[in-house]
């Protein structure tokens, strides 16, 4: 029996629905373990059904997520999630496309693509893991790792500053931008919540900690830093100069929940006026022959 | 000094032997041992390591360096391999010397972690775009790792042209005795290297010919030191050749495997022999011509579907009949399992 743990009333998508057929084999422990319950909490919330799903992944620990959610799915090329994710939601724009990785897979190899990506307002929700780390290749240096870090391939430690996912996110152009936590599901529900409902990219780096690799970031280090926004009623998630600030905060202090959020761009499929017509995988694709004959005429 | 040592690291440890001082890398299955062991080491002997952010930035960064005429590395594997293509066919192009280390995984796209050798096709026949070829060596022991390493930089630096050093994941991951001597490996001037010398001030490092005849002098220029390479470079190994009745071809791990069927099939009283090519670009066509000239047939094995086989067919030209036998997805022939085939469909015929 499928155990209903939405907090609306009685509803058709339980938690049993998005369960996936194969057990994760993230480490014991892993941070992405919370990730997974709160994407498939936040979607049994919003009454999804699984098969207006799709979940796109590229290559590490985190993006073997596709594999362990009941929606359609395809774990693709590392750092290539979001190129394969625009093409499938260009291809049928009706469906809701989740995009989940790594730190390495996204601001690593994936950088330019995710530039691009939030750019075009591609109507996507990117859901980042990052635990600082490369997991799946058992524990190198990644690009937020931070300063003075030992790792496999940083053994004197990193020398690197590690970059802000968050602020290169509004400085690209993003219409929502987020960042969660795995230790507080509740909050991150709310936030991938959001980030599904909003038209547009919405971003949200998640810390989810491995627990294998990274000694350094633990659920310990995170859980007496991590402040949220939201607990600051004067907080305006419309103004971006306070964003940008924001998003560079670390230390003892480091400022987790929505940070931003416009509204008043057109996504990318949005403005691709061909596509006003409904989602191309379901229009009729053949030429009319009034325009076929124009076309012919116009090639001779 | 004789010690145990993983091939990925005897790798590294023959780069800095040679005078490498430059690696440029991505982590990558089964290739991460040679980025970390050039993570630890390079610095103790005055190198720099940078981890990049994907292998398209670290063979651009290979393509930087080594237009100041220092001897840099880069290594991977198969998926990283096809990222690096573009920069490849620049640095020859340019005619840059550099080593690049394949440590062959199964594939295609992201296929698994285990060894294949299924980047023959890539490596040896190009992959990047345009008229260029590489040096490709293959080692079959954690000693070859380091020796050959050595090889590819002084071949890299004679033909100013990229070399590959074109290994399995079972030879870069296993574990074999190691004789290192330190010595001093001699590296020639570069006088075309853009030094920041008043010497070197007018030099450009370049792969645009815009005008058609500038671009086909260039390209014969190349040809004519790939013709040069052809001659002087094969290397191959050969056992129990003289009398061989079938002739059994491999390289890399796969050699090592075939060696011993070989020797059983010997003891069984079939005449067989090996053929392994060290250098599978240039080819050593001719040797394999001779070792096969009073060969039944020869049998070629491989961790792939069929790639060398085609160059031993086409040194071969009809000769000798060519029968192939692969293995795929990190599943490797038993020594049973090769003289099976040999008894089975080729002795039965000698
Ligand atoms: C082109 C290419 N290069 C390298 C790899 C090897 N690789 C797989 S996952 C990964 C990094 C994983 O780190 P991250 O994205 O942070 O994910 P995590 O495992 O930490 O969740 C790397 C380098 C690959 N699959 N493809
Ligand atoms: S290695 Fe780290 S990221 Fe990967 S599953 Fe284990 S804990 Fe999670
Ligand atoms: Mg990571």
């Amino acid at each position: 029996m499928a155990t209903d743990t939405s907090v609306v009333a009685p509803k058709a998508i339980s938690m049993a629905d998005y369960k996936g057929r194969v057990d994760p084999d993230w480490c014991p422990g892993c941070g992405d373990f919370g990730v997974l319950a709160a994407v498939q909490k936040a979607l049994v919330e919003l009454q999804i059904p699984k098969h207006e799903v799709a979940t796109i992944s590229g290559i590490g620990c985190s993006s073997n997520f596709p594999g362990f959610i009941e929606t359609y799915g395809m774990h693709t090329l590392h750092g290539r999630a979001l190129p394969v994710a625009t093409g499938m939601k260009l291809a049928n724009h009706a469906m809701t496309v989740l995009v989940t990785g790594g730190d390495g897979d996204g601001f690593g190899i994936g950088c330019g693509h995710f530039v691009h990506a939030m750019r075009r307002n591609v109507d996507l929700t990117y859901i980042v893991m990052d635990n600082q780390i490369y997991g799946l290749t058992t524990g190198q240096t990644s690009p937020t790792s931070r300063i003075g870090m030992k790792t496999k391939s940083m053994p004197y430690g990193n020398i690197e500053s590690p970059l802000s996912p968050v602020a290169l996110a509004l400085a690209a152009g993003a219409t929502f931008v987020a960042r969660g936590f795995s230790g507080d599901q509740k909050h991150l529900t709310e936030l991938l919540k959001r980030g599904i409902e909003h038209k547009g990219f919405s971003f949200i780096d998640v810390f989810s900690p491995c627990v294998t690799y990274n000694h350094d970031n633990t659920f310990q280090w995170f859980r007496p830093r991590v402040k949220k926004l939201e607990d600051n009623p004067d907080y305006d998630a419309s103004d971006w100069n306070v964003a940008m600030e924001k998003s560079v905060i670390w230390g003892e202090e480091i400022p987790i929940g929505k940070f931003f959020e416009r509204t008043d761009l057109p996504t990318l499929h949005g403005a691709e006026p061909v596509l006003s017509a409904g989602p191309l995988v379901h229009q009729n694709n053949r030429i009319p022959a009034d325009v076929a004959k124009t076309f012919i005429e116009e090639l001779m | 000094m004789r010690q145990l040592c993983k091939g990925n690291v005897a790798l590294v440890k023959g780069a800095l032997l040679a005078g490498c001082r430059g690696y440029y890398g991505y982590p990558i299955t089964p290739a991460s041992e040679i980025a970390e062991a050039a993570a630890l080491y390079f610095p103790q002997v005055g190198g720099t390591f940078l981890q990049a952010e994907s292998e398209t930035a670290a063979i651009n960064m290979v393509y930087g360096a080594a237009a100041t005429g220092l001897r840099v590395m880069s290594a991977s594997s198969g998926p990283g391999l096809s990222l690096m293509q573009e920069g490849i066919s620049y640095l020859a192009g340019a005619e840059l010397p550099c080593v690049i280390v394949d440590v062959m995984r199964g594939g295609p796209g992201l296929g698994n972690i285990a060894p294949e050798q299924s980047d023959y096709f890539a490596m040896v026949k190009g992959g990047g775009h345009g008229n260029y070829r590489n040096l490709v060596l293959a080692p079959a022991s954690v000693q070859e790792m380091a020796d050959l390493t050595i090889l590819a930089f002084e071949l890299a630096d004679k033909y100013r042209n990229p070399a590959v050093v074109l290994a399995d994941g079972f030879v870069g991951q296993m574990m074999e005795p190691l004789d290192l001597e330190y010595r001093e490996v001699p590296q020639p001037e570069k006088p075309w290297a853009v030094k920041g010398t008043p010497e070197t001030r007018g030099n450009l490092i370049s792969s645009i010919f815009l005008e058609p005849d500038g671009l086909e002098d260039h390209e014969r220029k190349m040809e004519a030191k790939y013709l040069r390479a052809q001659e002087a470079e094969p290397r191959y190994e050969m056992s129990y050749t003289e009398d061989a009745e079938v002739l059994l071809v491999g390289y890399g791990i796969v050699a090592r495997i075939v060696h011993s069927a070989v020797e059983a099939l010997r003891r069984q009283g079939v005449k067989a022999g090996l053929f392994r090519p060290i250098t599978l670009w240039p080819y050593p066509s001719k040797a394999l011509v001779k070792a096969a000239a009073h060969v039944e047939k020869v049998l070629v094995v491989e961790l792939s579907n069929g790639q060398m086989v085609e160059d031993v067919r086409l040194a071969l030209n009809g000769k000798v009949p060519v029968e192939f036998y692969g293995r795929g997805g990190g599943n490797v022939p038993s020594v049973k399992e090769i003289q099976e085939q040999v008894l089975g469909r080729v002795a039965a015929a000698v």
